[in-house]
């Protein structure tokens, strides 16, 4: 139940929620995956959202060049870890938040326990290597995964619906080169915030979601655009291949 | 001459371009190709015409860069084809390297 001054709080957003859809919020946990550009948009926007429980989980120490696009820190932070850091930024948007910080580094030996208890994976990721470990746990889960992505003026969402879309596989196969890429705070804001929206939506089941789809912003000519992605019959992960698996397993 | 290519039948494809490979080309635009062009056929098409694709697509040695995503109607070729795959009438071809920072 939503006390009073939480209804006051989000009388705002609950014209488009509604009263029950706080509530569902209230008892969701989002776990944030990357706390750099697109994570400390995304954990900033869960905690507003109204989720209960945000995890967030980071290996890095903040450093000066982070600072022209992770809103959540500040000069005086610098060395300091960005999940605790992100987590005690967070903390105080809402009387119930509860905050994590994971310090660690994702990997396919620790991603269960990392997303166990979790209703839904939002990917902040700087790396494809780690977004398939975090995809092949959210569809291990059950749960969705929503995929983000930068580069520069340029970005990209996609969700992902275990059994029922198209896999990140399925729409990434191949990663781009590991590098660092350009990254503007204004293009992670953007992308950020397109995540939550389809996290939101994923816990509420409300309209329509990016699932079997990619969305592709482009600043630099102020377009967005949707293309379909095909779920692959013959993808491994989410094609005939993992259905058949499933039934041999029954 | 004139008989023979009038004989090969052409037909009008989209291709629509992303992100960086804006720099080089329209976003979206009406190819026309003979039956039974490849993917890989097109793509030099496109970079004969528009050499600054090159770079984007190729590398040095004139390979297709892996990660770039070409999509035939929603279906990536990887999973097709690759670039033998058989681009048809009216088909959607999509070209886009895909972001990977956070
Ligand atoms: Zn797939």
């Amino acid at each position: 139940m939503l006390t009073p001054e939480e209804k006051e709080q989000f009388i705002r957003q609950t014209p488009i929620l509604g009263e029950d859809g706080q509530e569902k919020l209230k008892n969701a946990a989002v776990l944030v995956a990357g706390a750099g550009g697109l994570g400390t948009a995304i954990a900033l926007h869960c905690a507003f959202a109204g989720f209960g429980t945000v995890r967030i989980a980071d290996c890095d120490r903040i450093e000066r060049s982070n600072l022209n696009r992770q809103t959540l820190y500040r000069l005086p932070d610098i060395g300091r870890m960005k999940a605790d850091m992100a987590v005690e930024r967070i903390q105080g948007v809402t009387p119930y938040l509860c905050t994590e910080a994971v310090n660690t580094v994702i990997t396919v030996e620790n991603v269960l326990q990392m997303t166990a208890g979790m209703d839904i994976i939002i990917d902040a990721m700087d790396n494809y290597d780690t977004r398939y470990i975090l995809a092949d746990a959210a569809e291990e889960r059950g749960i969705p995964f929503i995929h983000g992505a930068i580069d520069g003026f340029y970005g990209q969402v996609a969700t992902t619906i275990p059994g029922q879309s198209a896999c990140l596989r399925c729409i990434v196969p191949h990663p781009p080169p590991r590098t660092k890429v350009p990254a503007l705070s204004a293009t992670t804001g953007i992308i950020g915030s397109i995540q939550v929206t389809e996290a939101i939506k994923c816990i509420l089941g409300m309209g329509t979601l990016l699932t079997d789809k990619l969305l592709l912003w482009d600043g630099l000519h102020c377009e967005m655009d949707t293309i379909e992605v095909t779920p692959l019959k013959e993808c491994p992960h989410c094609g005939e291949c993992r259905k058949m698996k499933t039934e041999q397993k029954k | 001459m004139q008989e023979d290519e009038n004989r090969a039948e052409k037909m009008k494809v989209t291709v629509k371009v992303f992100a960086t490979l804006r720099r080089f080309m329209e976003k979206e635009s009406q190819v026309t190709i003979e039956s039974g062009t490849t993917a890989g056929e097109l793509l030099l098409m496109l970079t004969k015409e528009h050499p600054g694709l090159n770079n984007e697509l190729f590398d040095e040695t004139g390979v297709l860069r892996e990660y770039v995503n070409i999509l035939k109607n929603g279906r990536n070729i990887h999973f097709l084809n690759k670039l033998e795959t058989i681009i048809e009438e009216n088909d959607l071809i999509a070209i886009f390297p895909p972001s990977g920072g956070g």
